[in-house]
């Protein structure tokens, strides 16, 4: 039970402030990014017209995720975002897999990771909104229906980083909880692999993709 | 164990707080659902402008959340600034 | 007359107690009601069915009931518990695991007589894929019962695990909001996961080919729309394992109630709304099987859209709890 509230940080104090590093999640985040280099290294050390072995894994990634850009955004847009895209499903997707492995935890269970990346997904959103439609009528659709509701809209817009960060946060977190709970009461017999099953893999995934998707539709609301 | 009026107020925009953004969540959460369930319905009948069906289904979530927003915002005001 | 701890334990659990036993028969009597209804409505189109449609209700019904059996267990255990280490956080702990389990099991109750009232009903349509059918309609219903079970494992550590050490005066309402928190949550995941499987059940009737493409989507949409009361358990957790500064202010203890009753109500209209998208989707893809992808894209992101008033509810728990 005495883990649940338990987390390793590196206290740097500088000049009056103290800059925290949670270390058990920078090291799991580096973990799970070597791995999807090594991924990456050895889906295209061997590669041949005709796909094998990781290849065809590496390839039904890129394909069924840049399919998916194509279809919210058109061509030109799809060739920009895929990679950003399909990177972000694969980092996702892993990091909240590797927490089936003992003693390692989902670094996406720190609301620090889906924080960061939800607000890079709002940045990378408002610029293309803004390339695409100039800022002169970026800045109109927020006056819409009348000025007045401007700083509702601002906040309608700053609510969607709270909720895609919070929504994967949530989620996982409460996964890892239940998966703990469970345990302690039932003394490890039985259930918990079905539970880690169900939320690691099951939930897991969804909620990666989830992310993904979202991703992609701000960006498309915003260019459209 | 005296209770003061500025505590009895502050209690009570606290408890204000969570029943606002409680049950002004209810609202948005069904009607968006409505709406997503009808695109479902309108993208199996009409598979070919599913793009066109989710970005009208966007806009009018985003237009049915703003009640949601509203509740968010007065929350947020009764926590921070009341 | 304060003083009198044992009378206030005894208060909290029977009062506990009748309310789990009386909120939790309604969900169970209104999904039975609906599966019989249905039975009634397709014995009467085709009477020669008759046993196998009654065994069919039989067996959906008996899956209905278990969320009130849950309620059940709960209200016994609240009758005839004896508390080792009385004091008055006790009495608030079994009064909100009563209340958590009460309106925990209203939600599962009625969804899951969505999926066998549908099963009924399509066993007259296509008797010959009765297995199917049933097979559907058991993990459908197996899946809404989720909401409750979370809603028992709460009840259960609020009932076994001894608060007494904790500050009575902000504690006793993190108790009762960790109750309210999950029991509330889970009302709007039950229904809404009964939608999904109701459709689903009606999808195989109709095409019985697209079972494995309709209960794929079917376990996709429930799982997301457990998403809002698996967030009412993280504010229940959080609301039971912080240790709270003792504070005879009403301010205290107002912010904890509050932090479970927003994420508690926050959490019923998302869940019914992700069930409504599920329903949706699973619906037309068990007509237009070639176009699953597509349909469940949609699903996953109308319904990730209208959960976000449930996060917003759920930070604003989070902001009473730790900010203010």
């Amino acid at each position: 039970m005495e883990d649940l509230g338990r987390i390793y940080q590196l206290i740097i104090p500088v000049m009056g402030h103290n800059i925290t590093l949670n270390l058990d999640v920078i090291l799991m985040t580096w973990i799970v990014i070597a791995l999807l280099l090594v991924f990456g290294y050895l889906t295209v050390r061997n590669r041949g017209v005709r796909p094998h072995g990781l290849q065809i894994l590496g390839e039904m990634f890129v394909s069924q995720l840049y399919a998916l850009t194509e279809d919210a955004l058109d061509k030109e847009m799809a060739k920009k975002y895929a990679p950003l895209i399909t990177a972000l499903f694969m980092f996702l997707l892993l990091c909240n897999w590797i927490g089936m492995i003992p003693h390692m935890h989902e670094p996406t269970k720190d609301l620090n990771t889906p924080l960061s990346l939800g607000i890079m997904g709002f940045f990378i959103a408002h610029y293309a909104g803004i390339k695409s439609k100039g800022i002169k009528q970026y800045l109109k659709e927020y006056c819409e229906p009348i000025f007045l509701m401007a700083p509702l809209n601002v906040i309608g817009e700053l609510s969607k980083i709270i909720s895609i960060s919070f929504r994967l946060f949530g989620n996982i977190m409460g996964g890892a909880i239940i998966v703990l709970v469970v345990s302690y009461l039932v003394y490890s017999i039985i259930l918990p692999p079905f539970l880690i099953a169900f939320f690691s893999i099951f939930i897991g995934a969804i909620q990666a993709f989830v992310f993904t998707m979202l991703t992609v539709v701000y960006i498309s609301v915003q260019v459209k | 164990m005296a209770v003061e009026g500025a505590d009895i107020i502050k209690a009570a925009a606290f408890l204000g707080a969570g029943l606002a953004m409680g049950l002004g969540a209810i609202g948005p959460g069904v009607g968006e659902g409505m709406a997503a369930a009808k695109t479902c319905e309108a993208i199996g009948k009409n598979p070919q402008e599913a793009g066109l069906l989710t970005r009208t289904m966007l806009v009018g979530q985003a237009v049915s959340e703003s009640t949601g927003i509203y509740s968010l915002v007065i929350a947020l005001l009764l926590l921070f600034v009341v | 007359m304060l003083n009198d701890i044992q009378t206030w334990i005894n208060v909290a659990a029977y009062t506990g107690g009748g309310m789990a036993m009386g909120l939790g028969a309604i969900g169970a009597a209104i999904g039975e009601g609906y599966t019989a209804a249905q039975a009634n409505a397709a014995v009467s189109r085709n009477t020669e069915l008759s046993g196998d449609i009654l065994k069919s209700m039989l067996v959906g019904q008996a899956i209905a009931e278990s969320a009130s059996i849950f309620a059940l267990v709960i209200a016994i255990l609240l009758l005839f518990l004896s508390v080792s280490n009385p004091s008055l956080l006790t009495a608030a702990a079994l009064f909100g695991g009563g209340l958590c389990m009460g309106f925990g099991a209203i939600g599962s109750g009625v969804g899951s007589g969505f999926p066998a009232g549908q099963a009924c009903k399509g066993l007259v349509r296509q008797p010959q894929v009765a297995g199917k059918l049933t097979t559907n309609m058991l993990i459908g219903s197996a899946v809404c019962q989720t909401p409750a079970i979370f809603s028992m494992v709460v009840a259960l550590m609020l009932i076994f695990i001894d608060f007494s050490g904790a500050p009575l005066l902000p504690t006793w309402a993190a108790l009762i909001g960790a109750g309210l928190s999950t029991g509330l949550a889970a009302i709007g995941s039950g229904f809404g996961g009964g939608l999904a499987a109701g459709a689903s059940c009606e999808g195989v009737a109709r095409q019985p080919e697209t079972v494995g493409n309709v209960t794929t989507i079917m376990l996709i949409g429930q799982a997301v729309s457990q998403t809002a009361s698996i967030f009412g358990l993280l504010i229940s957790f959080v609301l039971m394992f912080k240790s709270y500064p003792e504070s005879a202010a009403l301010t205290a203890s107002m912010c904890l109630l509050a932090a479970g009753i927003s994420s508690g109500f926050g959490g019923i209209g998302p869940g019914i709304g992700n069930g409504m998208a599920a329903e949706g989707a699973v619906r037309w893809v068990a007509r237009d099987v070639e176009n699953a992808g597509g349909l469940m894209r949609t699903m996953l992101v109308g319904q990730a859209v209208s959960q976000s008033t449930a996060i917003y509810a759920m930070v604003v728990s989070l902001c009473l709890i730790f900010v203010v």
